[in-house]
């Protein structure tokens, strides 16, 4: 269904909210890990989801956003700004971590989210914004697709 | 395995002597008469090739000049076949063959059993779309889950005749039916009902599924499986995104207050449980069920021994007791529903069997044990009330009409009179074989 969630509203994430996004960290590491086994997550995943998200709040290269209902924090977006060393536009917005519970999908939250961290990202002199995530995840291709995103590199792996 | 009983003992070794014996279940006979060599001139060639053109011209023909109006295929991988789980399509071929006797006997269909050696979801579904052109219908058995949710799904979107799913549908609308007299007994409203799920197999995912359709709210609906109850805050949820779209679906659909936590917590405050969760006794603690509310409704369908013994369940304050077997009262049984539905729907030449259709064999099934001394002993007629068939069918047939998916439209009256006589033809059939002993009775 498309169209906006009313029930959800977006802000900047605040100490205060770091065990709750720690651990939608934790829940996007697992989904990823259902895609690839190269994307199998550690055992102390809440651990390093704190730390890092603790340090991403504070960081003034990291836009990270909440979506909230009713007080609760129920999405995460975390973008690092990224200046990019041989192309142009240089000042690049990269997606890395981009969540929201399940009962708050398909209702149009996620695009709302999107559109939200890319205003917030232009307002700071962002030309370039893109997105990280494991190739196998379908979902995540078409939902950039279809909001104009398009491949620009390809990171292959294997075990040695 | 449970211990299984002299009764049972008995059973298997009769089975097997019988089917060396007989050397199956079903057999292929011809529906016309031969008065000499000569009538292959007309059944066979040169005559049939006018059938041929014909059809060759006109598809849905094919519907009126040969047998396909009323033969159906019962497609299985064998990966899920009765409490023994994945056996192969050679193994599921006796269970299969038996499906067919049934559907003959108290439908009149004539279903032809498929066991296949495909497993993967694609080539099953380009298996069975494959076979279109030779059946009216198609009876998908004993898959496993979630591969025979989406099999359903995708073949109901591209098949033009309808396709069942027995294992969902089947227990779905038998366990509706059981429902709806339950809550008329206890003079609940189907709307306000709180109705607790243990067990996510194909079953229970279905009957959740068909209860929204049938007047329920599947806000009030709760699911518990092994790791408690369904919510969409559960750490499985994504993982079931991927996999189980289905249980996916129900988890932000149901329980709309979001309670957390397990059976015992499900069952406070609730009006039915729904168990249909792996073979009891005592598969969880019965005093939960002293929990529930006043004049509970409480369906164990596990086989072959319910999730609770029946007696327990009703010494816990349950008012109304189902079971899945035929020697406690109660059988929630899908025989009572997939002969007459599947006669309902070749009746009146359906391009498919929905929700609506289930629900209203339901309904019809309900409507039938009201009428025919309901109790709470007594909420499903038993298969050998036989009457009840042509009037699910006619039910059936009626629905499909008004949805606009039928080929034929006759009144009620005409449906149920024709359902009647085509199930009587297949019964009085076979008795005329037994009398004239062209079919032997079992050696002793």
């Amino acid at each position: 269904m498309a169209g906006i969630d009313n029930r959800i509203k977006f802000r900047d994430a605040r100490e205060g909210d770091v065990e709750a996004l720690a651990e939608l960290v934790a829940r996007l590491k697992r989904l990823n890990e259902e895609f690839d086994s190269m994307l199998k997550v550690r055992d102390d995943i809440k651990d390093v989801s704190r730390s890092y998200i603790s340090s991403a709040v504070k960081d003034k290269n990291c836009i990270v956003l909440v979506a909230e209902n009713d007080g609760k924090v129920v999405g995460l977006l975390k973008a690092d700004i990224r200046e990019r060393r041989f192309s142009q536009p240089m000042t690049e917005g990269r997606i890395i971590e981009f969540y929201i519970m399940p009962e708050y999908r398909k209702h149009g939250g996620g695009t709302e989210m999107l559109h939200h961290a890319i205003d917030r990202m232009k307002r700071i002199g962002v030309k370039i914004v893109s997105a990280e995530f494991p190739s196998q995840n379908k979902i995540s291709v078409e939902f950039y697709a279809k909001q104009g995103f398009r491949p620009i590199t390809n990171i292959h792996a294997k075990l040695i | 395995m449970p211990k299984k009983d002299d009764k049972t003992e008995r059973l298997y070794r009769l089975a097997m002597r019988y089917s060396k014996f007989y050397g199956g279940k079903i057999a292929v006979m011809p529906n016309v008469p031969v008065r000499s060599l000569d009538d292959f001139s007309i059944w066979y060639t040169p005559g049939v090739a006018a059938v041929s053109r014909a059809i060759e011209k006109d598809h849905n023909l094919s519907f009126e000049l040969t047998s396909r109006w009323n033969t159906i295929a019962i497609v299985s991988d064998g990966t899920r076949v009765l409490g023994l789980g994945n056996v192969g399509p050679e193994a599921a071929m006796p269970v299969m063959e038996g499906k067919a006797m049934i559907f003959k006997y108290l439908g009149g269909v004539n279903a032809v059993p498929l066991t296949v050696n495909v497993h993967d979801q694609q080539g099953i579904f380009n298996t069975v779309s494959s076979l279109e052109p030779a059946f009216g219908g198609f009876n998908l058995e004993d898959i496993e889950s979630p591969k025979c949710f989406y099999l359903l799904d995708s073949l109901r979107k591209s098949v033009k005749v309808p396709v069942w799913h027995d294992d969902q549908q089947g227990t779905a609308g038998a366990t509706l039916a059981g429902l709806l007299s339950s809550i008329r007994l206890t003079g609940r409203k189907a709307s306000q009902t709180k109705i607790v799920f243990l067990g996510t197999g194909a079953a229970n995912v279905a009957t959740a599924r068909i209860l929204a359709v049938a007047g329920f709210d599947q806000g009030n609906i709760i699911m518990v499986d092994s790791k408690g109850i369904l919510n969409p805050e559960r750490d499985d949820m994504d993982e079931l995104m991927l996999h189980n779209p289905w249980k996916y679906d129900l988890a932000i659909k149901t329980n709309s207050e979001r309670m957390k936590g397990g059976l015992e917590d499900a069952l406070k405050g609730a009006d039915v449980l729904v168990a249909a969760s792996g073979p009891g006794p005592d598969k969880f603690p019965k005093e939960y069920i002293k929990g529930m509310n006043k004049d509970a409704i409480t369906f164990m369908l596990a086989n072959p021994v319910p999730e609770i013994w029946p007696w327990e369940a009703k010494d816990m304050g349950a008012r109304i007791v189902a079971t899945g077997r035929s020697d406690f009262p109660n059988q929630v049984n899908n025989s009572i529903i997939f002969p007459a539905l599947f006669r309902g729907a070749l009746d009146c030449g359906a391009s498919a069997i929905t929700d609506e259709m289930i629900v209203a064999a339901s309904s019809e099934i309900a409507r039938y044990a009201y009428e025919n001394g309901m109790s709470e002993e007594h909420i499903i007629p038993t298969m050998k009330e036989w009457e009840v068939y042509p009037n699910v069918a006619a039910a059936v047939a009626r629905k499909a009409v008004g949805q606009r998916i039928a080929k034929r439209s006759m009144s009620a009256k005409k449906f149920h009179d024709n359902a009647k006589r085509i199930i009587e033809g297949s019964r009085m059939m076979l008795s005329a074989l037994i009398k004239s002993r062209l079919i032997k009775m079992p050696p002793q």
